[in-house]
């Protein structure tokens, strides 16, 4: 039977699966995080298995590697690895030009840079504040009334930038409203969240060098607005991945499952 | 199977900002003098009738009181101690020596002096470099101090007195640094937690009260014969970090924590002092030379060559420089040091925290992933 290799990364907003055979990814999944972490990544994981004919249940794959914030609580995992890492493995067995990878996810902001083996050679995260990351999205997105491709559609309209200035996500939402009363252009604005997400970005990235072949992972990395905002204040291009960059940190676990499990 | 477990009897003395050693000594009629820098010297607390309590500010959650009567650039440790205080935790404690060290201890002086009028509240003058000169004008610092305990408590200051405490210390030191020294074994017996729970329980109580626990605990250490598992050794440095829980989330993640090199750790607290007819000068001597706070000036390279010193001694694999959030001195030293360190080949995290933990979560991602960028 072939051997089949699993990463699960459990993530503050999404948990997510991926399933590799011969280097190849053959199964993916991506649900809404639960209360429980073990439910999440049982149900995702089962999501993913579900996709093959050849495995039935978790315990079917030859290796399964865990991260994310919920990496400790996948109990059916043989060992856990931080996101850190799996993300670098991740994006690199996509694209192996990525040097800098910017991981925009649920609560956390990472910037990363990568050799050009794709070990990681330096970090930064941001601290306890979740400005910028997809809860604070999920906020801003609930004040315009729209989706957040919607909202990201949005800004790339805007005709000027309507700055704003508060990061913390609470005060940036009344902000908002305080905005929008004010009959600026709803693009406007939505380009001004756009820029102010970019710029803290901009800090994290800066702190680790930002060298050409940088990309975006996470779930907001599905935000255009944010990746052409990004594009500007880094001055740099960025590359998307060929694979779904939500998935990158489940990606990089499968990956380093199928690395020391085939080793 | 025989590993070593750190006694109750530490943790508890950690678990308040006084603990009951404390009210036991003064029940029996000597005077706790509270401190909150290593440029106060202990033995010259340890004078008979007074004893030394390095302040720590456990329990302690926000510091919206503090808040409102600090600067808000000034660092989490001053913020945090200032916010018990203002909560009476410290009322009970007879008197305050600060060392003018940085701003940040300054500015709680100040403060407990405005504020809370303790009845004794005293402020050493610190040189910037060290020098003869420097030596003698701290020395003179260092004998106002004693003139001053005298006055205040009636101890005798006299340098025969400040003599015998400094031999009581020295045992006291010559324990702590037997422990240490395991830390340097293959497989230590003792973890950086255990060690930071032991150096901050002894400095919070009165040494005499704990020394027979010290003395017990090392035979059972010397006689241990498995230390916890680990996947690379860390070298701790920077700022204050009296809490065991910060270094035990290091741990957790598979680091081992083998030296720290900061103000609350084991280098350079446990080094030696000499024993000589002139006291007061050898303490403002070892003081200058010895200390390395960023706070000084032209000594950047002593300062790096010894952490690179105790990296190749205790073998450890990488460091973690961890800086208190607004400590000044270390915020402008962190960067050139960090510099200096990847130049020399040694892996190195910086982290930036508050004094009380928080983001368990966020510390313990940024351990493991710089733990696997090592290869561990």
């Amino acid at each position: 039977m072939a051997k089949y290799y699993g990463g699960c990364d459990l993530g503050s907003t999404t948990g997510k699966a991926v399933i590799l055979k011969d280097g190849e990814i053959v199964a993916t999944a991506c649900i809404r995080s639960k209360i429980d972490p073990v439910e999440t990544g049982r149900e995702v994981l089962n999501l993913a298995i579900q996709q093959i004919d050849d495995l039935e249940k978790v315990e079917d794959l030859e290796k399964l590697v865990g991260t994310g914030y919920g990496r400790n609580e996948v109990p059916f995992a043989d060992e856990n690895v931080s996101e850190i890492t799996c993300h670098a493995v991740g994006a690199h067995f996509c694209d192996n030009n990525i040097r800098t990878i910017v991981d925009v996810g649920g609560q956390d902001i990472k910037a990363i840079a990568l050799s050009d083996t794709g070990s990681v050679l330096e970090f930064a995260m941001n601290d306890k504040c979740a400005a910028g990351t997809g809860r604070f999205y999920e906020a801003v997105v609930r004040t315009f009334d729209l989706s957040l491709d919607e909202f990201s559609a949005l800004s790339l309209k805007a005709k000027k930038i309507v700055p704003v200035t508060s990061q913390c996500t609470v005060f940036a939402e009344s902000e908002l409203v305080s905005l929008l009363y004010k009959r600026n252009s709803p693009a406007d604005i939505a380009a001004g969240v756009q820029l102010s997400v970019a710029k803290r970005v901009f800090t994290l990235a800066r702190r680790v060098g930002v060298k050409p072949g940088v990309t975006v992972t996470g779930g907001c990395s599905k935000n255009i607005g944010l990746v052409k905002a990004l594009e500007k204040t880094l001055r740099t291009p960025i590359s998307l991945l060929s694979t779904d960059p939500q998935l990158t940190g489940a990606l990089g676990a499968a990956v380093l499952a199928s690395r020391n499990g085939s080793g | 199977m025989n590993q070593a477990v750190i006694p109750d009897f530490f943790r508890q003395i950690l678990d308040q900002p006084v603990n009951n050693l404390v009210d036991q000594a003064q029940e029996q009629g000597k005077k706790a003098i509270a401190y909150t820098c290593s440029y106060v010297p202990q033995p010259l607390l340890s004078l008979d009738g007074v004893f030394p309590i390095r302040v720590r500010a456990p329990g302690v959650v926000g510091t919206p009181m503090a808040d409102t009567y600090l600067s808000s650039v000034i660092c989490s440790y001053t913020r945090s101690v200032l916010e018990l205080a203002l909560e009476w935790a410290f009322d009970s404690l007879d008197g305050w020596v600060f060392a003018a060290s940085c701003d940040h201890l300054r500015r709680l002086y100040d403060n407990l002096d405005y504020l809370n009028k303790p009845a004794f509240n005293h402020m050493i003058d610190m040189p910037h470099r060290g020098g003869a000169a420097a030596e003698k004008w701290l020395t003179e610092e260092y004998k106002s101090l004693g003139a001053a305990l005298a006055e205040s408590f009636g101890v005798d200051a006299s340098p025969q007195a400040l003599s015998r405490s400094i031999k009581e210390h020295n045992a006291y030191l010559s324990v702590m640094r037997e422990i240490s020294k395991m830390r340097k074994q293959d497989n230590p017996p003792v973890t950086g937690a255990m060690f930071q729970t032991l150096l901050a329980a002894s400095t919070s109580a009165p040494k005499d009260m704990v020394m027979d626990e010290l003395k017990a605990l090392l035979a059972r250490l010397r006689e241990s014969n498995e230390g916890k598992p680990y996947r690379a050794r860390v070298l701790l440095a920077g700022s204050h970090c009296d809490d065991p829980g910060y270094i035990d989330v290091i741990e957790k993640t598979g680091g081992l924590v083998v030296a720290e090199r900061t103000c609350t750790g084991s280098i350079p607290a446990l080094a030696p002092i000499p024993e000589n007819d002139a006291p007061y000068e050898t303490l403002a001597g070892q003081a200058l030379a010895n200390i390395s706070c960023p706070r000084m000036m032209e000594s950047f390279q002593a300062r790096v060559d010894e952490i690179l010193e105790a990296v190749e001694e205790y073998r450890a694999d990488g460091v973690v420089l961890q800086t208190m959030k607004f400590c000044d001195t270390w915020g402008v030293e962190s960067g050139p040091m960090v510099q200096e360190l990847r130049k020399a080949g040694v892996p190195i995290l910086k982290l930036e925290r508050e004094y009380t933990m928080s983001s368990e979560g966020q510390l313990q991602t940024r351990i493991q992933a710089f733990l696997e960028s090592m290869g561990k």
